[in-house]
């Protein structure tokens, strides 16, 4: 699904992302863990071509995501509330994603049944401009929006931070199933190890850019990231 | 596709809190548009006969010809000034299956409805329909406006891209304004006549139409070269969505020297320095200084001290009137934080006193040399600063309080509603009124120098008490702290 090859990001002469090669097969979750200024956003923007790569390109599905905008329709990301526009209405938010990928109402509904308990009817039909919801539910808004075209790609930068406990697990499991009934490939990055060796297969560690590890989850992966982390 | 975007930007500004919150500024700001746009409007009609008598010989079509160059030249020189850069917005947009060319045909369309563009359209199409309608025929008018409002939009598009390549290219930014002050100078030492360039330009588009494609095609092309730049720039880093600056400005070493009151006027100073709006603000304070010039070289307004000592008022405490209206908005973002930390009221609020009168005691030097104009400005001068120090600043701070809206800091000042209300109008009366009200009684019984007096003396009492009056804001600002806090969490 996606190829990296010989990326580059430089910022004052010091390379925030560098990675020789990084792939990623059709249908694999995939989360990447590392500490702060380890270049998981960075990475991600570039992966969205929101950041020109100093060198080297991305590759979604053979195709260099910087030159053509085909990504575009089987791609979907939230990384950060820069996603939304935020003087929208939930719903007229919503409306407009859905007509971008040329979804009538009735898909709307139907494809936001399953955010049902994780918007804890908090969300919808609030009457108010996104700006105005609180940074938790700001992120429900985001992933579900990025969610809506069902895309192929789903690219999450810390999707569970800023949520309560409830909701944590309740997006976890929503994604397992996505994984399960779709086979969503997935990208998220996480800090919380836990949830985030439940939700994917592979795990990627970047340290100050770079790629350090690089293994499948089995039982003993909480064990060996913590040995890693600690300090 | 377009038209939602639009849709949105409708929304986006429609729905900015600003905008919704005060009506009566919104219906001040309407009766000034339609004060000046029928001010413009008449003008527009009125303008063959005005040109008629001021140049009596000459056709009034050729003489507007002759000066539309100049009004080009002085319109890119405005632009650069207020025009804003149609950016943004577009970031929500860059992830989704927008097509990239139609954001960026999307953003330098938007940049067209502005009053930069529109306004001289009121004098333009009332003028080509009382002079050059009956002259030239509808037709020929009608081509000829649209190579006017070619030539604006090309202005439009010129400067959005020329503008844009200030931060990265700043040499063809610079190369750009040097051809036009050249053009100018060229001009002024009769080198290179504007007029006689202009006037036959714009007549030659009367009598061969067909012309008018020059401007369009110019237009085009200036489209053109945005739309490529544009295009190949759409990253959010490149655009200055987020703009990392570099920490600029040193520590201000001596004010450690004055301990807690030194470091809060060490932040305030760094405030000021690091932020768009509150530097442009004390770029228009300078110009306020000039303010002098309007009255002090009339007699008429010399011969009194009524005028007079409200221009002094205006002259030694402008900087301080315009910074200090926002108060505390300026520290609107982390208001919490400042509550939260060990700094009282007092303090906070003395800091701000001893960051103003060093201001206004300087403004008061530079002013010094209008001494020339007559020594009673000085005089006058003098009494107006202790006024402002004694007395003014304080108004400042008793309002201080009513102001619970957050500032945008990074936005510039010129045309910025943000912040401005009903208070502020209400605020400027006692500062300005009082004591032209103070010295009327002893000015209409003849006795002006006493009344100056009266007003530096009250100011005196102001500085002496300082310490109680301080202590009686900090009271006054504890009784609206949570107001003020819970306002400034409202991020707009």
């Amino acid at each position: 699904m996606l190829t990296i090859k010989d990326l580059q990001k430089v910022y004052n002469g010091t390379a925030v992302v560098q990675l020789p090669e990084l792939l990623v097969n059709t249908g694999e979750a995939v989360g990447v863990v590392g500490n702060n200024g380890a270049g998981k956003t960075t990475l991600f923007r570039m992966l969205l071509d929101l950041v020109r790569p100093s060198k080297g390109q991305v590759h979604s599905k053979g195709t260099n995501v910087a030159l053509s905008e085909d990504w575009k329709t089987y791609t979907g990301s939230y990384l950060d509330e820069g996603f939304l526009i935020d003087y929208l209405t939930v719903e007229e938010y919503f409306k407009f994603i859905a007509d971008l990928n040329g979804l009538s109402q009735g898909d709307v509904l139907e494809r936001l049944e399953p955010f049902h308990d994780l918007f804890n009817g908090e969300v919808l039909q609030q009457r108010k401009y996104i700006r105005d919801f609180s940074k938790g539910n700001q992120k429900k808004i985001g992933i579900a929006a990025a969610l809506l075209s069902n895309p192929e790609l789903l690219i999450l930068d810390e999707p569970f931070a800023n949520l309560d406990p409830s909701s944590q697990i309740r997006l976890k499991n929503l994604l397992k199933k996505l994984r399960q009934e779709r086979q969503m490939t997935m990208l998220i990055s996480s800090h919380d190890l836990n949830h985030v060796i439940e939700v994917c297969e592979r795990i990627v560690i970047l340290e100050k850019g770079q790629l350090v590890q690089d293994m499948q989850t089995t039982e003993n992966t909480l064990q060996a990231l913590e040995a890693y982390f600690t300090v | 596709m377009l038209q939602t975007l639009l849709a949105h930007q409708w929304k986006a500004d429609f729905r900015s809190s600003v905008f919704q919150k005060s009506i009566v500024l919104n219906i001040i700001l309407g009766l000034l548009i339609l004060y000046f746009g029928s001010i413009f409007l008449v003008l527009g009609f009125k303008l063959d006969d005005i040109l008629v008598k001021f140049f009596p010989n000459q056709n009034p079509i050729a003489v507007f010809n002759g000066a539309l160059l100049y009004y080009f030249c002085i319109d890119l020189f405005f632009r650069f000034m207020i025009q804003e850069m149609p950016v943004l917005a577009i970031q929500p947009y860059l992830h989704l299956p927008v097509p990239r060319s139609k954001l960026v045909h999307y953003v330098l369309l938007k940049s067209i409805p502005s009053f930069l563009n529109l306004l001289p359209l009121l004098v333009f199409v009332p003028f080509m329909v009382s002079a050059v309608v009956p002259a030239f025929g509808l037709g020929v008018a009608l081509l000829w406006l649209t190579a006017l409002f070619a030539c604006t939009l090309l202005n439009n598009y010129l400067l959005l891209y020329f503008k844009r390549q200030l931060s990265s290219k700043p040499l063809y930014t610079l190369a750009f304004g040097a051809v036009i002050l050249a053009v100018m100078v060229l001009n002024y030492y009769d080198l290179l006549p504007l007029q006689t360039v202009s006037r036959a330009a714009f007549g030659a588009i009367l009598e061969q139409p067909w012309l008018v494609a020059v401007p369009v095609v110019l237009l085009a092309a200036a489209y053109g070269i945005n739309f490529k730049f544009l295009s190949n720039n759409t990253y959010p880093e490149e655009l200055k969505v987020r703009k990392v600056t570099q920490a600029s400005g040193s520590d201000f070493a001596f004010l450690n020297r004055f301990g807690e009151i030194g470091r809060l006027v060490e932040l305030e100073l760094k405030l000021i320095w690091r932020h768009k709006r509150p530097k442009s603000l004390l770029t228009i304070s300078v110009l306020f200084l000039f303010y002098g010039m309007l009255f002090y070289r009339n007699d008429t307004y010399m011969d009194g001290y009524g005028i007079l000592i409200f221009v002094g008022i205006m002259i030694t405490g402008s900087s301080v009137f315009n910074y200090g209206q926002f108060l505390p908005g300026w520290q609107s973002a982390h208001f919490d934080a400042l509550l939260t930390q060990r700094i009282s009221p007092y303090q906070f609020y003395r800091a701000k006193y001893w960051l103003f009168v060093p201001v206004m005691v300087l403004t008061y030097l530079l002013a010094l040399p209008y001494g020339l104009f007559g020594y009673k400005i000085i005089l006058i001068n003098t009494a107006a600063l202790l006024y402002n120090i004694g007395v003014n600043v304080f108004v400042v701070f008793f309002f201080s309080v009513y102001n619970t809206e957050r500032l945008d800091l990074s936005k510039g000042s010129a045309f910025n509603w943000q912040g401005v209300g009903i208070s502020k109008f209400v605020m400027m009366m006692p500062m300005m009124v009082l004591p032209i009200l103070i010295y009327l009684p002893f000015g209409l019984t003849g006795m002006p120098l006493v009344g100056l007096a009266t007003i530096a003396g009250l100011g005196l009492l102001g500085v002496i008490f300082q310490r109680q009056l301080l202590h009686w804001t900090a009271n006054h600002f504890m009784k609206h702290k949570y107001k003020l806090a819970t306002g400034f969490r409202q991020s707009s």
